[in-house]
């Protein structure tokens, strides 16, 4: 291919367009990578469901996907082509009347039709070579980032001397960008392009980073392509062929007894997982509102000592989180002197610590191994949870109301798996004493904002005026070449502000006259700033005010940051006080993806797919003093 | 099937994870020849006979049922300007299909299909497929291409060919359609060299060649 490159091939201009594009496409590749990385869980769990342990013997005479015992004469199931092993009717998949598949084969070539992995090997035989870069396309958006902050200055003679080639140029200009020409930059820039550009068979990258946990074996499958298992895909409905979905369930809930393995490290129940949560088990209290919230008070402490044993699940069709809590053992007494115990467990949805973010279990009299079997639930969307931390705390209730605390397991959800079915299953935890800290996510925690945005591409403003500004602009694209131009007229960012839920009372009836302002930093801009109209004397206010922020790109947006605070106003013209605050996007795009929080993936949804609506919940932070207003 | 369904499934677009498979798809050919368009009228159901010649790059997503399956397109319109050529040809990589288009009215960019072949051959992978579209074929009265020209030169390269007009909304979707459809037969053609496969397309008389019986080794 040619190499040859034109240095002056990009202006300022042209490089906002090209950036947004790439933008655009990195989010997508994100989502693709997220997609996939499912479909693989997905397939994984499938095998985990039955394959054969290899310890185990082939004498025996199980069915390989679902464990159920074959008979000797009837019922002996069939080999599968595939894998080889012997299979029950129950785990094939009939592709025509000659053709089976066990479930797993299936489902395997399934996810080799779905990732696009038919097409890349063609890349194997063509290009052997490639498919390393897979940062490339973060080198080019900081790259640029550099180039976007000194855009505005003139072209300046370059500074080094001629004997500098091109590589090491870039390599100069991430470290010293802003000493650097313009036309240096644009070089580097260019530069860049290329080695995005390599690496642009997305797929590729994401096949590496997807199969990363699987270190060097994924070395090996690309060699012996035909039995790689990489993933499958569930949430489809396929029409043609039998649900997934309910192949796996099928062979969860046809088993009876979930097969014990070796691989699983955390202890399995003896019953089956699906009816850990199943209904019919009494229900914890919901609410408790005339208790008073127990932790700010005054309460003994025991020597903690003891395990408690529960599962936590998330159920996404009713968005709810369910915390199933099965037993303690060797709870400390809650009068040691008397050797009485009756505990309870009580939970909390950090760092919400009101009333409604408690649940309490029954009481167990005498006993310091009690068994609760109960389930607690939170109604909670699912974008929430990772922000939440949950405190199972264990109690003894004594006479008079008298509260004694037993220890406590605070586990935090910003990492937690809630689609792996591993992480639902019962586990014993030990019980500690009070953490400290948690008394500081607390204060943070000043309620929810929910919002709706959507951006509006150039060429949706069916504004003539608009039209013809954007294509006048583009005649003088090249006399314009090095300055920036302000008025490039752009997209449309609208963010309707719809309501927000648990703010701070800071009235005894809890009614507030609220509104929210609004504050787009955009580098080298004047701030944007709107408010909403005050509501008065609601609790929960439901602004539904639409603010419009125009001429911005998704590249400027995606390094600015968008600070939205709700506050309440005074009733005297004193100062209005600040309730809480929430910031989407960042100056500084993180590199790290599994850092980002769910509303930032929905912000980054909003600035990759234009036209489109994205709901976004923001957790509200009290720290007044982080946010732009 | 498709107008109903694509507007349910078109709703999200980018951001919507619920899909079989993704496509990309990469549209090329001179400067002028109506990519843009063709793409906007695909994508958005729009036209502007103004024009805006492209900057680099740019995509568009769209997701379609086709075959019983969900496939989201992502739609990649190039710059046909030769000073843009270092990017674009950067994007042949990962294609799955190209549209390459000329200008029924401008001889000059049919003569250069067959650069734009090459372009194809050298930079995309093999199993890329090409479809060959005449666009503009509602200015019949500037037609210097005639139908039978474009159909002998697709022939010669072994692409399929279309005629079709972005402004008029003629042959736009039939091509996308196309063309998608050739990938999937390519994907399971690929799938069944190794296996009999599950794409849901054509199991056709090539997967009796192995006939697998399903109690091969019953004892009775």
């Amino acid at each position: 291919m040619s190499q040859e490159l034109n240095l002056n091939f990009l202006k300022g201009l042209e490089q906002e367009i090209v950036l947004d594009v790439l933008y655009r496409d990195q989010m997508l590749r994100k989502m693709e990578e997220e997609r996939i990385r499912k479909l693989k869980m997905q397939l994984q769990e499938l095998q985990w469901k039955g394959s054969k342990s290899t310890s185990q013997e082939y004498s025996e005479k199980l069915c390989a996907r679902c464990q159920k015992s074959l008979g000797v004469l009837m019922n002996r199931g069939a080999v599968c082509n595939g894998c080889s092993h012997r299979v029950c009717p129950g785990c094939r998949i009939i592709l025509n009347p000659y053709t089976w598949k066990c479930t797993v084969c299936y489902a395997q070539e399934d996810i080799k039709a779905k990732a696009g992995e038919w097409f890349f090997e063609e890349r194997v035989k063509k290009f052997p070579a490639e498919g390393k870069h897979e940062t490339a396309g973060t080198k080019l958006l900081e790259s640029y980032q550099k180039l976007s902050n000194i855009s505005v200055i003139p072209p300046t003679p370059p500074p080094f001397s001629e004997s500098t080639s091109g590589v090491n140029t870039v390599e100069h200009d991430q470290r010293k960008g802003f000493h650097r020409s313009v036309e240096n930059l644009f070089l580097s820039f260019t530069t860049h392009i290329k080695n995005i550009s390599k690496s642009q068979n997305d797929m590729t990258v994401d096949k590496y980073l997807l199969t990363a946990d699987y270190g060097q074996e994924m070395e090996l499958r690309k060699e012996r392509r035909s039995q790689s298992d990489t993933a499958i895909d569930i949430a489809t409905r396929v029409k043609l062929a039998p649900s997934l979905q309910r192949l796996i369930s099928g062979a969860q809930d046809g088993n009876g007894i979930a097969p014990e393995r070796n691989c699983l490290q955390k202890v399995v129940s003896s019953s089956p997982l699906s009816s850990i949560f199943s209904a019919g088990i009494k229900r914890g209290s919901l609410y408790s509102l005339n208790s008073t919230c127990s932790e700010a008070g005054n309460f003994e402490e025991a020597d903690v000592s003891g395990e408690i044993e529960f599962a936590i699940r998330y159920n996404f069709k009713s968005s709810m989180l369910e915390i199933f809590i099965k037993a303690c053992k060797n709870l400390a007494y809650g009068e040691e002197r008397k050797k009485k115990c009756n505990p309870y467990i009580k939970t909390y949805l950090l760092p919400d610590k009101s009333p409604q973010s408690k649940r309490k279990t029954s009481i167990k009299k005498n006993t310091v191994d009690p068994t609760f079997h109960e389930t607690l639930k939170y109604k909670i969307e699912y974008s929430q949870l990772e922000m939440r931390q949950l405190q199972v705390s264990a109690w003894h209730s004594g006479t008079f109301r008298h509260r004694v605390f037993l220890g406590e397991v605070v586990i935090s959800f910003e990492s937690w798996n809630f689609e792996d079915k591993s992480t639902q299953l019962l586990s014993w935890y030990q019980l500690k004493a009070k953490a400290e800290q948690s008394e500081d996510n607390m204060i943070n925690y000043s309620g929810e904002l929910l919002v709706r945005a959507k951006l509006i591409s150039p060429s949706l403003c069916n504004n003539s005026e608009y039209e013809d500004q954007m294509k006048e602009n583009r005649k003088h694209l090249f006399p314009l070449a090095a300055t920036e131009d302000k008025t490039y007229p752009g997209y449309q960012l609208h963010l309707i502000v719809l309501e927000a839920k648990n703010l701070p009372a800071i009235r005894p009836d809890g009614l507030l006259n609220s509104f929210v302002k609004s504050c787009l930093c955009i580098l080298g801009r004047r701030d944007m700033k709107q408010r909403t109209p005050v509501l008065k004397k609601q609790a929960h206010p439901h602004w539904k005010h639409l603010f419009v922020f125009s001429g911005v790109t998704t590249s400027q947006l995606q390094q600015s940051c968008l600070d939205l605070t709700v506050w309440d106003q005074s009733t005297f013209g004193l100062r209005n006080q600040f309730l809480g605050g929430a910031r989407l996007g960042t100056k500084v795009p993180t590199r790290t993806s599994d850092a980002t929080s769910q509303a930032d993936l929905q912000w980054q949804k909003v600035l990759s797919s234009p036209n489109s609506w994205t709901d976004i919940t923001l957790t509200l932070h009290s720290n007044a003093h982080v946010f732009n207003f | 099937m498709a107008s109903a369904t694509d507007a349910r499934y078109g709703q999200k677009e980018s951001s919507d994870q619920n899909f079989d498979y993704m496509f990309k798809i990469l549209i090329i050919g001179n400067s002028s020849v109506g990519k843009t368009s063709f793409l906007f009228r695909y994508a958005d159901d729009s036209f502007t006979p103004a024009f805006v010649s492209t900057v680099g790059i740019d995509f568009k997503v769209k997701t379609i049922y086709r075959n019983d399956k969900r496939i989201k397109l992502q739609i990649w319109d190039t710059a046909g300007q030769e000073r843009y050529r270092t990017i674009t040809t950067a994007y042949y990589r990962g294609a799955m299909g190209f549209i390459l288009m000329y200008d029924i009215t401008n001889e000059e960019s049919f003569n250069a299909v067959q650069d734009w072949s090459t372009q194809i051959k050298t930079y995309s992978w093999d199993n890329a497929q090409v479809l060959l579209v005449g666009n503009k074929c509602d200015m019949e009265d500037e037609r210097v291409v005639s139908s039978e020209r474009g159909r002998q030169l697709a022939e010669h390269l072994g692409f399929e060919f279309f005629e079709a007009s972005a402004k008029d909304n003629i042959n736009v979707k039939q091509t996308f359609e196309r063309l998608v459809d050739i990938i999937c037969e390519k994907m399971s053609e690929s799938l069944d060299a190794a296996d009999p496969a599950v794409t849901g397309a054509k199991p056709g008389p090539q997967l009796t060649d192995q006939p697998a019986p399903p109690h091969q080794d019953c004892a009775c």
